[in-house]
């Protein structure tokens, strides 16, 4: 969402940066030190930043973020929630998805799951343009690929 | 756990062309306030779920693991590196003049026998058809710690007030200087709300008042109130290393222990059990409800919500209090929860950040 002269005058970049870091709980020691702190970055503001950034989230749930390092050591960066298949993971209460998908059922989640979830999904940067309909239809996909199965209530 | 979803079969890739070289180890000469048994004990309570690495220390090595791979599939790969266990992964910006088509990738890994395995996984999820090349090398966390307080730079916050790192000298020293050694702690002053909150104290403080840090970080506001002219602070905090920091700063800049007292609360808002069970010390300074004049509490949006009733409470009737650490967006949840308590609410902000002054509310049932 950058404006045209954003982009004519874009900062040359150093570095872009991946890492997982707990909502709420960003703090400067690994791993957000060793990976920022050798750009030299502003750790405490990038820490201040994630923490107020992420309190809508849960606390721990553990955030992907990209940090693009500029050669003036400022720095930008984006948050995204857990992938889908770790909230599917949660809501069915299992820590892998079947070995079998498709004849084997790991668990099960109800819609309402589904529904929660794509509320989250729908704040994530990549998924504002979708309808929320569409959201869930991704992720029942998700849920099938993963052999969880979609029911209406919980017995 | 470690990303199965991504594939259903794994092939092994037999042949491995792995260089390690680790560089000499440099044992730690840390930096002076701190030391591995305190930071030790920071981490003992690091929050672990199942998809996070879980031995993260200060003090032992890291392994940083320089992988080069084809331009194309590098972000794939970063992304598949942090699903199967790496901590984190950077790419260097390559100019467009590099005739080659390899990128590098430098990954952080928190145990070497991750590496390999994570490695392989990650190749083999994006298609990359055989193991790329790559140098495992161990880093120290001293070094990233070093290289992030060199960045640290005297800051001008308002006309006359400098915020200055211990191992700096002041550019003007008839300014009214703090010395920081912040450590771990949040609090250089640097960040907006900091600034937000300095320049609010400074506004303030006509002298003699009592001041409370609700959440001290590297005690800058505390030690800040006493040089414009409070008569005492106190600072409190949920972090053992926060506490600490905030000790050694206030004696950097020369604050005698009965006007500045630092305790650690705990976490759940029941400050007031901790602070009125100690014993009046030699010192003087007790703290019972009610009883300050200015209240600050630069932390963040969801402990300010949690603990607005315990912050307000040790305001005096009339007393300014004063909330930050929130982004513009999240105002309007400060202002609902807080509406009740104070009165005459003003906002400052400062870029993204803002801080939400009001006086308490005359008539407060206190509980």
């Amino acid at each position: 969402m950058s404006s045209l002269k954003e982009i004519l005058t874009r900062r040359p970049v150093s570095a872009t940066i991946r890492l997982t870091v707990p909502a709420g709980a960003a703090r400067p020691a690994p791993p957000v030190g060793p990976a920022l702190g050798q750009y030299r970055l502003n750790l405490m503001a990038f820490c201040k930043d994630f923490n107020a950034r992420t309190q809508k989230y849960k606390p721990d749930t553990p955030m992907a973020v990209t940090i693009t390092a500029y050669k003036d050591n400022t720095f930008e960066f984006t948050v995204k929630s857990p992938s889908v298949t770790w909230y599917l993971k949660k809501a069915a209460g299992i820590e892998l998805g079947s070995g079998r998908p498709g004849h084997v059922v790991a668990s099960s989640v109800t819609l309402k799951h589904i529904y929660e979830i794509a509320k989250v999904k729908q704040s994530d940067p990549y998924c504002q343009y979708m309808s929320l309909e569409s959201i869930c239809k991704s992720i029942i996909g998700t849920a099938n690929t993963m052999g969880i199965q979609v029911v209406k209530e919980l017995d | 756990m470690r990303g199965t979803h991504f594939f259903k079969h794994l092939s092994f890739i037999s042949s491995w062309r792995i260089s390690s070289q680790p560089r000499r180890l440099i044992h730690g000469v840390f930096p002076s306030p701190l030391s591995q048994r305190r930071l030790s004990s920071v981490f003992r309570n690091f929050s672990t779920s199942s998809s996070l690495p879980t031995t993260h220390s200060l003090t032992s090595p890291y392994f940083s693991v320089r992988i080069s791979c084809p331009k194309d599939s590098a972000d794939m790969l970063s992304e598949a590196l942090l699903c199967f266990g790496a901590s984190s992964t950077s790419m260097d910006e390559q100019g467009s003049d590099e005739g080659n088509d390899k990128i590098c990738i430098d990954s952080i890994f928190s145990d070497r026998q991750d590496v390999d395995v994570c490695i392989s996984h990650a190749a083999d999820s994006v298609g990359l058809k055989e193991l790329p090349s790559y140098e495992v090398r161990v880093g120290e966390q001293y070094d990233w710690i070093k290289k992030t307080q060199e960045s640290f730079c005297p800051v001008e916050v308002t006309e006359g007030l400098w915020i200055v790192p211990e191992w700096r000298t002041p550019p003007d020293a008839h300014a009214t200087n703090i010395i920081l050694n912040p450590g771990f702690a949040f609090g250089t002053g640097e960040h907006p709300t900091t600034k937000l909150c300095l320049l609010l104290l400074h506004g303030l403080i006509k002298g003699g008042e009592r001041f409370l840090d609700y959440g001290t970080g590297s005690g800058i506001l505390a030690i800040a109130a006493l040089k414009f002219g409070a008569a005492s602070s106190v600072g409190i905090d949920v972090d053992p290393q926060a506490i600490t920091a905030a000790t050694q700063n206030a004696a950097l800049n020369k604050i005698s222990p009965n006007k500045m007292q630092l305790t650690l609360v705990p976490p759940d808002g029941r400050t007031h059990e901790v602070v009125e069970g100690q014993s009046p010390n030699s010192m003087g300074v007790t703290t019972e409800s009610e009883s300050f004049d200015i209240v600050i509490a630069n932390i963040l949006l969801n402990p300010l919500l949690d603990l607005a009733d315990d912050i307000v409470s040790h305001a005096k009737p009339g007393a300014v209090v004063a909330v930050s650490g929130i982004i513009s967006e999240q105002v309007p949840y400060i202002m609902e929860r807080y509406s009740p308590l104070l009165e005459s609410i003003s906002v400052t902000e400062i870029d993204d950040w803002a801080c939400v002054c009001g006086t308490k509310r005359r008539g407060l049932t206190v509980n």
